[in-house]
Protein backbone atom coordinates (compact mmCIF):
# COMPACT_ATOMS: atom_id res chain seq x y z
CA UNK A 1 0.00 0.00 0.00
CA UNK A 2 1.24 3.60 -0.74
CA UNK A 3 0.70 6.64 1.05
CA UNK A 4 2.13 9.04 -1.30
CA UNK A 5 2.00 9.50 -4.92
CA UNK A 6 5.58 9.91 -6.73
CA UNK A 7 7.00 11.49 -10.40
CA UNK A 8 10.67 11.29 -11.75
CA UNK A 9 11.84 14.69 -11.72
CA UNK A 10 12.37 16.14 -15.84
CA UNK A 11 16.01 16.90 -13.93
CA UNK A 12 16.82 13.61 -12.96
CA UNK A 13 18.10 12.24 -9.32
CA UNK A 14 15.39 10.93 -7.02
CA UNK A 15 11.64 10.71 -7.38
CA UNK A 16 9.52 13.83 -6.19
CA UNK A 17 6.49 14.02 -4.08
CA UNK A 18 3.39 15.12 -6.01
CA UNK A 19 0.59 13.96 -3.30
CA UNK A 20 -1.27 11.55 -1.55
CA UNK A 21 -2.12 8.19 -2.97
CA UNK A 22 -5.18 7.96 -4.00
CA UNK A 23 -5.14 3.97 -3.29
CA UNK A 24 -6.14 4.74 0.37
CA UNK A 25 -9.30 6.39 -0.44
CA UNK A 26 -10.66 2.23 -0.09
CA UNK A 27 -9.25 2.86 3.45
CA UNK A 28 -10.20 5.95 4.76
CA UNK A 29 -14.05 4.76 3.70
CA UNK A 30 -13.25 1.27 5.28
CA UNK A 31 -12.34 3.12 8.48
CA UNK A 32 -15.78 4.89 8.04
CA UNK A 33 -17.73 1.56 7.75
CA UNK A 34 -15.21 0.47 10.93
CA UNK A 35 -16.66 2.54 13.09
CA UNK A 36 -19.81 3.00 12.17
CA UNK A 37 -19.86 -1.33 12.96
CA UNK A 38 -17.62 -0.63 16.23
CA UNK A 39 -20.48 2.17 17.54
CA UNK A 40 -23.53 -0.01 16.43
CA UNK A 41 -22.14 -3.06 18.15
CA UNK A 42 -21.30 -1.54 20.91
CA UNK A 43 -24.56 0.14 21.39
CA UNK A 44 -26.84 -2.87 21.08
CA UNK A 45 -24.73 -4.73 23.37
CA UNK A 46 -24.40 -2.33 25.89
CA UNK A 47 -28.44 -1.00 26.24
CA UNK A 48 -29.45 -5.11 25.75
CA UNK A 49 -27.27 -5.01 29.27
CA UNK A 50 -29.09 -1.81 30.53
CA UNK A 51 -32.53 -3.70 29.28
CA UNK A 52 -31.58 -6.81 30.93
CA UNK A 53 -30.88 -5.64 34.52
CA UNK A 54 -33.90 -3.89 35.02
CA UNK B 1 -39.92 25.74 49.62
CA UNK B 2 -43.45 27.27 48.52
CA UNK B 3 -46.62 25.38 47.46
CA UNK B 4 -46.40 26.65 43.85
CA UNK B 5 -42.84 26.48 43.77
CA UNK B 6 -43.21 22.88 44.68
CA UNK B 7 -45.58 22.38 42.05
CA UNK B 8 -43.63 23.87 39.48
CA UNK B 9 -40.36 22.04 39.73
CA UNK B 10 -42.53 18.70 39.87
CA UNK B 11 -44.71 19.42 36.90
CA UNK B 12 -43.38 17.92 33.51
CA UNK B 13 -41.63 20.93 32.14
CA UNK B 14 -43.28 22.17 28.94
CA UNK B 15 -41.81 23.67 26.01
CA UNK B 16 -39.16 24.00 24.14
CA UNK B 17 -35.07 24.62 24.34
CA UNK B 18 -33.30 26.58 22.13
CA UNK B 19 -30.38 24.67 20.43
CA UNK B 20 -29.41 26.83 17.50
CA UNK B 21 -29.91 29.81 16.05
CA UNK B 22 -31.42 30.01 12.55
CA UNK B 23 -27.73 31.86 11.43
CA UNK B 24 -25.98 28.83 12.69
CA UNK B 25 -28.23 26.18 11.11
CA UNK B 26 -28.26 28.15 7.59
CA UNK B 27 -24.24 28.36 8.32
CA UNK B 28 -24.21 24.08 8.84
CA UNK B 29 -26.15 23.32 5.70
CA UNK B 30 -24.45 25.40 3.81
CA UNK B 31 -20.89 23.83 5.19
CA UNK B 32 -22.79 20.74 4.51
CA UNK B 33 -23.67 21.83 0.86
CA UNK B 34 -20.04 22.97 0.30
CA UNK B 35 -18.28 19.71 1.66
CA UNK B 36 -20.44 17.04 -0.59
CA UNK B 37 -19.45 19.41 -3.72
CA UNK B 38 -15.69 19.71 -2.78
CA UNK B 39 -15.77 15.61 -2.42
CA UNK B 40 -17.58 14.61 -5.06
CA UNK B 41 -15.60 16.84 -7.43
CA UNK B 42 -12.39 15.85 -5.90
CA UNK B 43 -13.34 12.26 -5.48
CA UNK B 44 -15.89 11.51 -8.51
CA UNK B 45 -12.74 11.89 -11.26
CA UNK B 46 -10.88 9.58 -9.17
CA UNK B 47 -13.23 7.04 -9.03
CA UNK B 48 -13.53 7.24 -13.05
CA UNK B 49 -16.53 9.82 -13.25
CA UNK B 50 -14.50 12.12 -15.43
CA UNK B 51 -15.81 15.66 -15.94
CA UNK B 52 -14.22 18.94 -15.82
CA UNK B 53 -14.74 19.40 -11.96
CA UNK B 54 -11.21 21.79 -10.99
CA UNK B 55 -13.32 25.31 -11.84
CA UNK B 56 -16.40 23.86 -9.32
CA UNK B 57 -14.01 22.68 -6.72
CA UNK B 58 -11.79 25.68 -6.28
CA UNK B 59 -14.98 28.11 -6.52
CA UNK B 60 -16.90 25.67 -4.20
CA UNK B 61 -13.38 26.00 -1.81
CA UNK B 62 -13.37 30.24 -1.81
CA UNK B 63 -16.81 30.22 -0.58
CA UNK B 64 -16.11 27.06 1.83
CA UNK B 65 -13.12 28.72 3.43
CA UNK B 66 -14.84 31.89 3.54
CA UNK B 67 -17.88 30.31 5.23
CA UNK B 68 -14.92 28.78 8.09
CA UNK B 69 -13.75 31.92 8.26
CA UNK B 70 -16.60 34.20 9.29
CA UNK B 71 -17.81 30.46 11.93
CA UNK B 72 -14.05 31.26 13.37
CA UNK B 73 -15.13 35.10 13.92
CA UNK B 74 -18.88 34.16 15.24
CA UNK B 75 -17.46 31.41 17.47
CA UNK B 76 -14.70 33.48 18.92
CA UNK B 77 -17.02 36.68 19.32
CA UNK B 78 -20.83 35.92 19.25
CA UNK B 79 -20.94 32.09 20.59
CA UNK B 80 -20.10 30.48 23.84
CA UNK B 81 -16.39 29.48 22.74
CA UNK B 82 -15.64 27.07 25.36
CA UNK B 83 -18.99 25.14 24.75
CA UNK B 84 -16.92 23.25 22.58
CA UNK B 85 -13.62 23.00 24.17
CA UNK B 86 -12.81 19.77 25.58
CA UNK B 87 -12.65 19.65 29.40
CA UNK B 88 -11.63 17.98 32.87
CA UNK B 89 -15.52 16.74 33.26
CA UNK B 90 -15.62 15.88 29.76
CA UNK B 91 -12.45 13.40 30.33
CA UNK B 92 -14.23 12.46 33.92
CA UNK B 93 -16.94 11.51 32.04
CA UNK B 94 -16.00 9.69 28.82
CA UNK B 95 -13.63 7.47 31.55
CA UNK B 96 -16.42 6.42 33.84
CA UNK B 97 -18.67 5.59 30.45
CA UNK B 98 -15.62 3.44 29.72
CA UNK B 99 -15.57 1.79 32.11
CA UNK B 100 -18.95 1.09 32.25
CA UNK B 101 -19.17 0.21 28.84
CA UNK B 102 -16.04 -2.47 29.63
CA UNK B 103 -18.06 -4.06 32.29
CA UNK B 104 -16.75 -2.37 35.65
CA UNK B 105 -18.54 -0.88 38.13
CA UNK B 106 -18.27 2.50 39.82
CA UNK B 107 -19.46 6.09 39.77
CA UNK B 108 -22.32 7.54 36.59
CA UNK B 109 -20.77 9.55 34.46
CA UNK B 110 -22.42 13.34 34.56
CA UNK B 111 -24.42 14.75 31.99
CA UNK B 112 -22.82 17.07 29.36
CA UNK B 113 -23.50 20.51 28.81
CA UNK B 114 -24.49 21.45 25.31
CA UNK B 115 -21.95 18.95 23.36
CA UNK B 116 -20.52 15.29 24.71
CA UNK B 117 -17.06 15.48 25.25
CA UNK B 118 -17.08 12.50 22.39
CA UNK B 119 -18.86 15.48 19.94
CA UNK B 120 -16.33 17.79 20.99
CA UNK B 121 -13.66 15.45 19.96
CA UNK B 122 -15.49 15.19 16.92
CA UNK B 123 -15.50 18.78 16.80
CA UNK B 124 -11.76 19.35 16.86
CA UNK B 125 -10.72 16.59 14.06
CA UNK B 126 -12.63 18.08 11.59
CA UNK B 127 -11.76 21.62 12.56
CA UNK B 128 -8.09 20.21 12.28
CA UNK B 129 -8.68 18.38 9.19
CA UNK B 130 -10.97 21.26 7.62
CA UNK B 131 -8.34 23.58 8.14
CA UNK B 132 -5.29 21.95 6.30
CA UNK B 133 -7.58 21.23 3.60
CA UNK B 134 -8.49 25.31 3.72
CA UNK B 135 -5.20 26.45 4.19
CA UNK B 136 -3.59 24.13 1.75
CA UNK B 137 -6.10 24.43 -0.79
CA UNK B 138 -6.08 28.45 -0.40
CA UNK B 139 -2.38 27.78 -1.21
CA UNK B 140 -3.20 25.77 -4.33
CA UNK B 141 -4.67 28.20 -6.38
CA UNK B 142 -1.80 29.67 -6.86
CA UNK B 143 -1.21 27.14 -9.73
CA UNK B 144 -4.48 28.03 -11.21
CA UNK B 145 -5.51 30.74 -13.27
CA UNK B 146 -8.45 32.25 -11.86
CA UNK B 147 -10.23 36.17 -12.49
CA UNK B 148 -7.55 37.33 -10.25
CA UNK B 149 -4.43 36.01 -11.16
CA UNK B 150 -2.22 34.01 -13.63
CA UNK B 151 -0.57 30.84 -12.75
CA UNK B 152 2.10 31.07 -10.78
CA UNK B 153 3.55 27.62 -9.84
CA UNK B 154 7.17 29.00 -8.57
CA UNK B 155 6.49 30.57 -5.41
CA UNK B 156 7.14 26.89 -3.96
CA UNK B 157 9.93 24.57 -5.04
CA UNK B 158 8.49 21.23 -6.43
CA UNK B 159 8.67 19.46 -2.93
CA UNK B 160 7.10 22.12 -1.19
CA UNK B 161 3.90 22.29 -3.45
CA UNK B 162 3.90 17.87 -2.93
CA UNK B 163 3.79 18.13 0.38
CA UNK B 164 0.95 20.58 0.32
CA UNK B 165 -0.45 18.32 -2.36
CA UNK B 166 -0.09 15.44 0.24
CA UNK B 167 -1.45 17.24 3.12
CA UNK B 168 -4.76 18.20 0.92
CA UNK B 169 -5.18 14.54 -0.05
CA UNK B 170 -4.81 13.20 3.21
CA UNK B 171 -6.87 15.74 5.16
CA UNK B 172 -10.06 15.10 2.45
CA UNK B 173 -9.73 11.65 2.44
CA UNK B 174 -9.89 11.26 6.39
CA UNK B 175 -13.06 14.11 5.80
CA UNK B 176 -14.62 11.19 3.81
CA UNK B 177 -14.27 8.99 7.22
CA UNK B 178 -15.63 11.74 9.50
CA UNK B 179 -18.66 12.94 7.73
CA UNK B 180 -19.72 8.74 7.19
CA UNK B 181 -19.75 9.23 10.85
CA UNK B 182 -21.41 12.64 11.14
CA UNK B 183 -24.15 11.41 9.14
CA UNK B 184 -24.41 7.86 10.76
CA UNK B 185 -24.78 9.68 14.25
CA UNK B 186 -27.35 11.73 12.63
CA UNK B 187 -29.67 9.21 11.45
CA UNK B 188 -29.48 7.17 14.36
CA UNK B 189 -33.09 7.01 16.38
CA UNK B 190 -31.20 8.02 19.89
CA UNK B 191 -29.95 10.95 18.26
CA UNK B 192 -32.94 12.70 16.33
CA UNK B 193 -33.26 15.14 18.48
CA UNK B 194 -30.05 16.36 17.68
CA UNK B 195 -30.85 16.13 13.91
CA UNK B 196 -34.09 17.68 14.66
CA UNK B 197 -32.92 20.90 16.24
CA UNK B 198 -30.05 21.45 13.42
CA UNK B 199 -33.51 21.38 11.50
CA UNK B 200 -35.89 23.53 13.55
CA UNK B 201 -33.53 24.89 16.39
CA UNK B 202 -34.95 23.35 19.20
CA UNK B 203 -35.19 20.51 21.63
CA UNK B 204 -37.77 19.46 24.00
CA UNK B 205 -37.95 20.65 28.00
CA UNK B 206 -38.33 16.84 28.44
CA UNK B 207 -34.89 16.71 26.06
CA UNK B 208 -33.38 19.06 27.58
CA UNK B 209 -33.79 17.72 31.21
CA UNK B 210 -32.67 14.24 30.06
CA UNK B 211 -29.76 14.83 28.80
CA UNK B 212 -27.90 18.08 29.97
CA UNK B 213 -26.63 19.34 33.10
CA UNK B 214 -28.37 22.50 33.28
CA UNK B 215 -24.96 23.82 35.06
CA UNK B 216 -22.91 23.00 32.44
CA UNK B 217 -25.30 24.56 29.88
CA UNK B 218 -27.81 27.38 30.85
CA UNK B 219 -30.27 26.75 27.88
CA UNK B 220 -32.81 29.44 26.39
CA UNK B 221 -36.23 28.79 26.67
CA UNK B 222 -37.32 28.38 22.39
Amino acid sequence: MELFRYATSIYGGSDMLVGASWGLLKWFVAAGVACIVVHAVLKAVTSRRVHGSR
Amino acid sequence: MSVSAAKLSAAPAPGRVRRHLLVDRIYHWLMAAGVLILMATAFLPIIGYKFEWLGLHWTTGVAFSALVLIHIVRAVIWQDFWAMMIDAMDIRNGWRRVARVLGGSGPAPGMPGKYNGLQKLYHAGIAVLVLATVVTGLMMLIKIDTPWWRRNPYVLADYQWGVTYAVHGLAAMALITMVMIHVYFALRPDEWRLTRSMFRGWITRAEYDGHHDKQRWAADEG
